[in-house]
């Protein structure tokens, strides 16, 4: 077993690897590199250059496909670092999007229906579940029609709170955590309104400790105490701001016994961590597809509801009714243009669609995913297991080599163990900080996320991103904190 | 037709096409070829650098009211969409570049809207480039529709409403736990053809005026073509107390509109019609400035109190505040305040490249003052044929001109639907059909010419021959 393998093997235990004294040398940083089975997946992608990243106009170039002729130090790849806010841009879209494009203009409307027989497309009306399909393993649905592809991971959760959120006198709360996304706060707060109760009384937020840490302990302590008024629990899989990963099976498994619904956010999960949403028995998730999934900015998303919710009993000879906000693309495909007055869903997932869906957005997260289907989950979480934990220790070491006495630069605030994160870790910077080391990583071509007014986000993504990208951005990342 | 009526048409329509002040504008798009039509390939180069076609090889596409033609330069933005994506990264939300046709991506938004605004009649703020059309009406009913069981509970839509307008209603309803028995009302036409008179309407809502809380009916119904009278029926809902939203998927880039000024409540409409943004590209909506109004700071008391609910995301909150990630949501004034996430860059710039040519070809007005010369010519046109094809066909869509848009319904003798599409579909002629008897024939101003007309009835004359032929 190599050095890679076996790091694997000791993180999958939950434990802390050992790094050698060399760590900290691009050497060491190149030797992982070598050993690491996916690494030609960042052939795959456009990496922005140091030059991309500086441009002032569209100039024709694009990395690595079309130069100007000449090669320098700026035409190098960024470190790109942010694929936990944006995806780097799988080649594979623009190939699709062309066909896509050609498609509509060859043959119009008939697109709807027909394919091209040398294209990478389905015909429109296959577009969606043909990425539901591409999306299960993903996500650990058991079957595609546990999944849909559609509109936008707020409304998604607008639309799942609408069946799933059913409050009564008795059973009204969401249970939340202290900082969910804005958005889905904004969600809770609106579909409490909407069913005439009140926000003040309906929300209950756990918070965190003062590592932000929000511990399996809080969290079942807080479903315990509120086993007979909570209707629902949403929480996201990954906290977008720490990077702390929850326990997702547990905490479905520890509401439910007590009669209440689990939905969850998996923005910062979907294509980040192993998810087997079926086997977790989670009634229903929602995500987003611009972030690790590489789709685009603002790229379709994506839900999945629990198959024992999906059933569409029609032993009566009519759908009985379930709750839910409809549209005539939730209809069953061989009814749907009857154009009946009878709402008949299509079983699964599927039937929540209530629009035809942008043919163009599905062809550009189709071609997302066929990079997705080239590998596994579970080995994109090895290697981003091994990778990450690289970055911590380095990391750990920079704040080793602070001059003794001096306060250390920044603070790492998710969850040491690693079965408790996904890719990303957040560090809080010392006060006044941010704006030097902000310049720092600009000026030397890193691209991280931040948020003010102390943190930074560094998501080394396994699809694209390699040690020696690691190793790199720890020298730029001293030296800037050093001042 | 007659050889005589054929040469008389094609002689007309020469010099109506040589007169359209708009004609240019056809070579904006990429209108499938005959050719291309019938291929089952994609052909290797591409599209771009095919090789401009004769305007013959061009099949006649008069479908633009089911999927719009593509725009050429539609291309081009996406290419450029892409390599901004390519080389910025993430940076493409925030930082523009210099003579670049393509607003950051957190802008992008805001700029849709503005050229969006003029096509429907509105202010920028009062409209939202978001989501899809029954997402856009599940939204504005979920602020707007906000029954009473003991007071105001009920919606008027009309009987043969388009099924997803049918299925939101009724799910919206039963949201509230109410039943569509007592709190969803049909407005029934007396025409076989189901075109509904606007007394019909004004009938319907005096008579549940009291009682109902809402109206939704289509600017354009789909299946006759008939334009309703928005401003009169608007006005009349108001004077009962009455919110009314339209369903303008027919209506949008097709027959002017002045929502703001007609005072229309709110409105939604998808894109990928009249506004040639792509198959299922984003659509928008309109909310009206009163009933957008956010009348409280988020520092005052209650500021919820200040504006009309509505389900929620980080989109529609005060862009000030948006990134600050503070747990109240306080929505933006305007329909901006509607939305819930951000949208799908490569979608929105699908659409603005669109848009880009409605305000190229001079806009809604120029654009309809063509529609109903060649609507009319068409219908004209149809009036030409053979007296024994005549018999086999007839237009439901009104004949009055401001009483419909683009699109005329030709509703078949029984048993002639399939062949006369497959005749047509083989003559390089792409019409939409409704089962089980109507074919839906659309000529876009945009992109269509008078002589698309005359090779339609053509057609459609020769399709009739062969389908008689088939039913004997």
């Amino acid at each position: 077993m190599n050095d890679f393998a076996s790091k694997v093997k000791v993180l999958r235990d939950g434990q802390k690897p050992e790094f050698p004294p060399n760590a900290n040398t691009l050497e060491y940083a190149q030797s992982l590199d070598a050993q690491d089975q996916l690494s030609h997946f960042r052939d795959e992608f456009i990496i922005p250059t140091r030059a991309s990243l500086k441009k002032k106009a569209l100039d024709g170039i694009i990395p690595g496909i079309q130069t100007n002729g000449t090669t320098t130090d700026a035409d190098t790849p960024c470190i790109y670092f942010v694929g936990n806010s944006l995806g780097a841009q799988p080649k594979a879209v623009r190939r699709y999007l062309e066909a896509q494009l050609e498609t509509w203009a060859s043959i119009g409307v008939n697109g709807h229906f027909s394919s091209l027989s040398n294209s990478p497309l389905t015909p429109w009306q296959d577009m969606a579940a043909d990425c539901a399909a591409k999306s299960a393993a993903i996500v650990g649905a058991a079957d595609p029609s546990e999944v849909v592809i559609m509109n936008t991971l707020t409304v998604n959760l607008h639309f799942m709170l609408a069946s799933f959120y059913r409050p009564t006198d008795k059973r009204h709360k969401i249970i939340l955590e202290w900082r969910p996304f804005p958005s889905d706060w904004y969600a809770f707060q609106s579909q409490i309104e909407w069913h005439g109760l009140d926000p003040e009384k309906s929300m209950v937020e756990m918070q965190p400790d003062e590592n932000l840490y929000l511990s399996p302990e809080k969290i079942l302590a807080t479903i315990d105490e509120h086993a007979e008024d909570a209707a629902l629990l949403l929480l996201p899989g990954i906290q977008y701001y720490t990077g702390q990963l929850f326990d997702i099976p547990r905490i479905t498994q520890y509401a439910q016994e007590r009669g209440i619904v689990v939905g969850w956010d998996l923005a910062h999960c979907a294509g980040n961590v192993e998810l087997q949403l079926h086997d977790w028995n989670v009634d229903f998730a929602v995500w987003c597809t611009y972030k690790y999934l590489n789709g685009g900015p603002g790229s379709m998303a994506g839900a999945f509801v629990h198959e024992r919710h999906g059933k569409v009993d029609m032993s009566s000879g009519k759908p009985v009714f379930k709750p839910r906000l409809s549209g005539w693309y939730g209809a069953d495909k061989s009814v749907r243009f009857n154009m009946d007055k009878e709402f008949q869903p299509t079983p699964g997932a599927q039937g929540f669609q209530v629009s035809n869906p942008s043919a163009i957005d599905l062809t550009s997260l189709a071609a997302a995913l066929s990079v997705f289907n080239k590998t596994s989950m579970k080995e994109l979480r090895s290697k981003a297991l091994v990778l990450t934990a690289y970055t911590e220790h380095l990391l750990d070491e920079i704040v080793r080599r602070q001059p003794e006495g001096e306060e250390p630069a920044f603070k790492i605030i998710t969850p040491r163990d690693p079965l408790q994160r996904g890719t990303q870790l957040s560090l809080l910077l010392r006060d006044g900080l941010m704006d030097t080391v902000a310049a720092a990583l600009e000026a030397h071509g890193v691209v991280c996320d931040k948020r003010k007014p102390n943190v930074i986000r560094v998501a080394p993504v396994p699809m694209y991103c390699r040690f020696e990208d690691v190793w790199k951005f720890m020298e730029i990342f001293e030296a800037a904190i050093r001042g | 037709m007659s050889t005589a009526a054929v040469q008389d048409a094609r002689k007309q329509a020469e010099a109506l096409d040589n007169e359209d002040s708009i004609a240019f504008v056809r070579d904006e798009f990429n209108i499938p070829t005959k050719a291309q039509i019938a291929s089952s390939r994609l052909a290797d180069s591409h599209p771009a650098a095919l090789p401009a076609s004769e305007d013959d090889a061009k099949c006649i596409y008069l479908c633009g009211n089911s999927l719009g033609v593509q725009p050429k330069r539609t291309v081009t933005r996406l290419n450029q969409y892409l390599t901004t994506w390519a080389t910025q990264g993430v940076q493409g939300h925030f930082r523009p570049l210099e003579e670049s046709p393509l607003p950051t991506w957190l802008d992008a938004d805001a700029k849709a809207a503005e050229l969006i605004a003029p096509v429907v009649g509105a202010n920028v703020s009062e409209v939202a480039v978001m989501q899809t059309l029954t997402a856009n009406i599940h939204l504005l009913m979920s602020a707007f529709y906000r029954p009473d069981i003991n007071g105001r509970h009920k919606i008027i839509l009309e009987n043969k409403a388009f099924p997803s307008d049918h299925f939101a209603v009724e799910t919206q309803i039963r949201h509230h736990g109410l039943s569509t028995e007592k709190s969803m009302v049909l407005i029934e036409s007396s025409s076989k053809d189901n075109i509904i008179s606007t007394e019909e309407v004004l009938s319907v809502i005096s008579a549940h005026a009291d009682t109902t809380a809402l109206l939704l009916l289509p600017g354009i119904q789909y299946y006759t073509g008939q334009l309703l009278d928005i401003p009169a029926i608007t006005a009349f809902a108001h004077k009962h107390g009455i919110f009314v939203i339209w369903d303008l998927a027919h209506a949008v880039g097709n027959v002017p509109l002045y929502l703001h000024d007609w005072g229309v409540d709110a409105a939604a409409w998808c894109s990928y019609k009249y506004l040639n943004g792509g198959p299922g590209c984003i659509g928008g909506l309109f909310v009206h400035t009163n009933n957008s109004v956010v009348a409280k700071e988020i520092t005052d008391e209650k500021p919820e109190e200040g504006y009309n609910n509505r389900l929620a995301g980080w989109w529609g909150n005060d862009k000030k505040t948006r990134f600050v990630m503070a747990n109240k949501f306080h929505p933006v004034a305007g329909a901006a305040g509607f939305q819930l996430s951000n949208p799908s860059i490569l979608d929105i710039t699908s659409l603005s490249a669109s848009l880009e040519i409605f305000q190229e070809a001079g806009g809604m007005e120029a654009l309809r003052s063509k529609s109903l010369k060649l609507t009319n010519f068409l219908e004209a046109t149809l009036g030409h044929m053979k007296e024994e094809d005549r018999a086999h066909f007839r237009i439901i869509t009104p004949s009055k001109s401001e009483e419909r848009g683009a699109q005329l319904s030709l509703m078949l003798s029984d048993g002639l639907l399939d062949t006369v599409m497959k005749e047509l579909e083989a003559r390089g002629v792409i019409v939409d059909e409704r089962k089980p008897n109507v074919i839906r024939v659309a000529p876009a101003p945009l992109y269509n010419t008078f002589k698309d007309c005359v090779l339609f009835v053509e057609a459609f004359s020769a399709a009739l021959e062969v389908a008689k032929q088939h039913a004997l």
